[in-house]
C-alpha cells in the first residue's frame, strides 16, 4: 500500500445539516474507507493553532468537504495554508434543501442522513484515489 | 437583547470535538432556543463579511474540545465578545474512566456528559440573562 497520505478536512459545520454530513463523512473515510491514509486537522486551527498547522495543505495534498456552497474549508485552507487538491460541496452532491436543513445533532441521524454520509464519502473517496495514484 | 451566540469548536479527531458541538446544539436547539444561537465556526474563520457582522461586538459562550482554544480565540479574533469560555476536558474529573465514544459517536455516558455540560452552558445563559457580571 502507498505511504503517500492525503489531507481530508471537513467544514464542520454547526448550522445546517450539511456540516454535520460533512463531518461524519471525513470520520467514515478516517474509519472505514480509507483507514490509515488519511490525514485531517480541526479547521480552526489554520489561525488559532501555533504555526505548524498552516504549513498542512503544503505538506499533503488536501481535500476540502464543505457542507454547502459557502465552501468555507475550502476558502480557509486556501487563505491560511495552500490551494486544496480537490473539493466537494455536500450541498451539490445532497441538494441544497437538504444540506441547509436545521443543524442536526448524531442523535437524530436517520437512514437519509447516512446514505447522504455515505455518497459523499463515496465521492470523497473517488478523488482521494485520483490523488493517490497521481 | 440579541441572541447569545454560543459557539463549539469544530473538533473533528477526538470525541471532546463531538462533545463541545452535541452540547451546544441541546443548548441552541432545545434547552434555550429563545435566547441563544450557533454559527459555523469555519464561517467564522473564514473573516466573511457576512458572518463578521452577526459576531462583532455580540456576547458570545465558547465550548472549546482542547485547551487550543479555537473557539474562543477566533471568535475574539472576529470581534466577539467571549463572556464565558470553556473546555470540554475541564469537567472531566467527575467522569474519570468512562468511555464517551469518539469524533463520530457518543456512548450513554458520552451523551450524559454532553447533557452536563449543556447544563453548564445554561446556567451561562441565565446568568448572562440576569446580568450578572461574569468571569472569563
Ligand atoms: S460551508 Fe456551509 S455548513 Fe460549512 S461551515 Fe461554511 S456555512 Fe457552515
Ligand atoms: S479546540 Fe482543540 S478540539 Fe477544538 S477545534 Fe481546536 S484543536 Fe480541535
Amino acid at each position: 500500500m502507498s505511504d503517500k497520505r492525503i489531507g481530508v478536512i471537513s467544514c464542520s459545520g454547526e448550522e445546517c445539516v450539511g456540516g454535520t454530513i460533512s463531518r461524519l463523512a471525513v470520520r467514515k473515510m478516517m474509519e472505514e474507507l480509507r483507514p490509515g491514509i488519511v490525514s485531517t486537522l480541526c479547521l480552526p486551527l489554520f489561525i488559532a493553532g501555533d504555526g505548524g498547522e498552516r504549513e498542512f495543505a503544503e505538506k499533503y495534498p488536501t481535500i476540502a468537504v464543505d457542507g454547502c456552497s459557502k465552501c468555507c474549508a475550502k476558502r480557509a485552507i486556501e487563505k491560511y495554508s495552500s490551494a486544496v487538491a480537490g473539493s466537494i460541496d455536500v450541498a451539490e452532491i445532497i441538494g441544497q434543501e437538504a444540506a441547509l436543513g436545521k443543524p442536526l445533532s448524531t442523535r437524530n441521524l436517520t437512514e437519509e442522513h447516512l446514505a447522504y454520509v455515505k455518497e459523499v464519502a463515496d465521492k470523497t473517496s473517488e478523488i482521494f484515489d485520483a490523488i493517490l495514484v497521481k | 437583547m440579541s441572541k447569545i451566540k454560543v459557539i463549539p469548536c469544530s473538533g473533528i479527531g477526538k470525541v471532546f470535538g463531538l462533545l463541545a458541538r452535541e452540547s451546544v446544539l441541546m443548548v441552541t436547539q432545545e434547552k434555550c432556543p429563545n435566547e441563544t444561537e450557533t454559527f459555523c465556526l469555519a464561517h467564522v474563520v473564514t473573516g466573511d463579511d457576512e458572518i463578521v457582522d452577526k459576531i462583532k461586538g455580540e456576547t458570545c459562550i465558547t465550548m472549546d474540545g482542547c485547551a487550543k482554544y479555537c473557539s474562543k480565540k477566533s471568535v475574539e479574533e472576529t470581534g466577539g465578545i467571549v463572556v464565558k469560555s470553556h473546555k470540554v476536558p475541564d469537567f472531566m474529573k467527575a467522569h474519570r474512566g468512562e468511555e464517551h465514544g469518539t469524533g463520530t459517536y457518543l456512548t450513554e455516558d458520552g451523551w450524559k456528559y454532553a447533557e452536563e455540560l449543556a447544563d453548564i452552558l445554561v446556567k451561562d445563559v441565565k446568568e448572562v440573562m440576569e446580568g450578572v457580571k461574569v468571569n472569563v
